[in-house]
């Protein structure tokens, strides 16, 4: 086997499998198969397996070894995520979200269609092949709606009335990020701001990089409840398309003793599935958002 | 023997997710990617032991039902070796006894009262016993294999 051969093999397995991955969510996104414009999990689940089967049948050619495989399946799943950079528009820290379960399903794939052009039986190959299709096609056709809720709380050495005014608006949080995904620049909440205290009165949320969500207050029950709807979010490729926040809520609750303990609920949709993977991602984040701004309450009120 | 303690958390409190298709093949995938990032030269290991297998008359290579390749002979299954380096092997009771007494070998991770065996692969020495206990286990389907009455009318007849 020539150099040459092998490195056009290895080419052939690249491009292949990427223009099928290209081809598949092209067909996705602009037949707009989800009314709702979801990315449905077919797109992180079955279209990386089908890559990783493609590129094996191109790979099985020259016989690579398994750290080979894994390797070669790690650079494909890179370069999906590059023409994913560049193609679809997506942030830097989605993509980074989404790469774990791009390449283990890639290299699933791989060792997967490995087997299976190993037993050289067309009937399987066929089978395999219209079964993952099915279900892209089933699972794009699907409705997908999922919407959820985080809650967090924290004791505050204050009253409600000494909370309060911290709640409903703050100046800039000085403290450093202490998530990992807010110290690699995913925005941080920074500020809050309000027109008035009253019910209508709008809100805005600022972010470390300027970003700011839009909110109106629907509940104001002054030392007991903010509760606000988001009425515009940024135009961020990091969230946009991915996920809503929906509604947010301070509740405070007088324990009585000099104490009170401050809620913080928050409502989203997200519109990537498998929910089980991004769901962890999407309460990791919220929480560490509720976690920076309750903090910061808990200081200003605790101050006096 | 060390054993790999997220392999073992995994089976013990997901393994129902087993019959879940793909699933298993996709864990013992993430186990690929790990061993490639922290111990790559276990993949090669494993493939020289698949390579050596492979040798022996009459066995083919597949994947197994839950995760990992699965040696077969004849149709009857050798062993399987997941992702991780982990080796399960069947054997007889008296031949699963005598391997115990040599010390390397354990009950299998989930069936311990069965006669299969379990035994993780760590060193190049490992790797050349998991070679050996393997060619056991497929001297043994093979001698079941050679001892099996041939079918015929006769034997079957009242």
């Amino acid at each position: 086997m020539t150099t040459n051969f092998y490195r056009a093999t290895l080419l052939k397995g690249f491009a292949m499998s990427n223009l099928l991955a290209l081809l598949m969510v092209g067909l996705f996104k602009y037949t707009k198969l989800q009314d709702s414009g979801a990315l449905v999990f077919s797109i992180f689940v079955i279209v990386p397996i089908l890559m990783g089967i493609v590129s094996s049948w191109f790979w099985m050619k020259i016989n690579l070894k398994s750290n080979a495989l894994v390797g070669y399946s790690l650079i494909n799943g890179s370069l999906a995520i590059l023409f994913s950079y560049v193609f679809l528009r997506e942030g830097v820290i989605c993509l980074l979200i989404v790469s774990p379960l791009i390449f283990v399903f890639i290299i699933a794939g791989a060792f997967l269609g490995k087997r299976m052009f190993q037993k050289n039986n067309q009937t399987l190959n066929v089978s395999v092949f219209s079964l993952l299709f099915v279900v892209f096609v089933t699972d794009s056709l699907s409705e997908h709606n999922y919407v959820n809720l985080v809650a967090d709380e924290m004791v505050i050495n204050a009253t409600p009335e000494q909370i309060w005014k911290h709640v409903v608006a703050f100046e800039k949080i000085e403290k450093k990020d202490d998530y990992w995904l807010f110290q690699i620049g995913m925005p941080s909440p920074a500020q809050t701001t309000v027109e008035g205290y009253y019910k209508g009165a709008g809100r805005k949320c600022i972010f470390s990089n300027g970003y700011t969500f839009d909110e109106k207050i629907v509940t104001y029950e002054p030392n007991k409840d903010l509760t606000f709807d988001i009425i515009g979010q940024p135009l961020d490729p990091e969230i946009m398309g991915h996920i809503d926040i929906l509604r947010g809520q301070f509740l405070l609750k007088d324990n009585g003793n000099g104490t009170t303990t401050l809620i913080g609920n928050s409502w989203y949709r997200l519109h990537v599935f498998p929910i089980w993977y991004y769901d962890i991602w999407a309460k990791s984040i919220t929480r560490n958002v509720h976690l920076r701004v309750m903090e910061h309450i808990k200081m200003l009120s605790e101050k006096g | 023997m060390k054993k790999d303690k997220v392999f073992s958390f995994v089976v013990r409190h997901l393994g129902f997710l087993k019959d879940v298709p793909l699933l298993p093949h996709v864990f013992d995938s993430l186990l690929k990617f790990r061993v490639f990032l922290r111990n790559p030269v276990l993949l090669d290991w494993l493939d020289e032991i698949e390579a050596e297998v492979l040798q022996w008359e009459g066995t083919v290579v597949g994947l197994h039902q839950y995760g990992g390749i699965q040696f077969d002979h004849k149709g009857k299954e050798i062993g399987h070796l997941h992702s991780n380096g982990l080796l399960d092997v069947l054997y007889t009771r008296e031949m699963k006894l005598l391997l115990l007494k040599e010390g390397r070998i354990q009950p299998h991770h989930v069936f311990e009262k069965s006669g299969w065996i379990s035994f993780y692969i760590l060193t190049k020495e490992d790797k050349n016993y998991a070679k050996e206990l393997l060619k056991i286990a497929y001297d043994q389907v093979q001698k079941k294999f050679a001892t099996r009455k041939p079918y015929t009318a006769q034997s079957v007849s009242p």
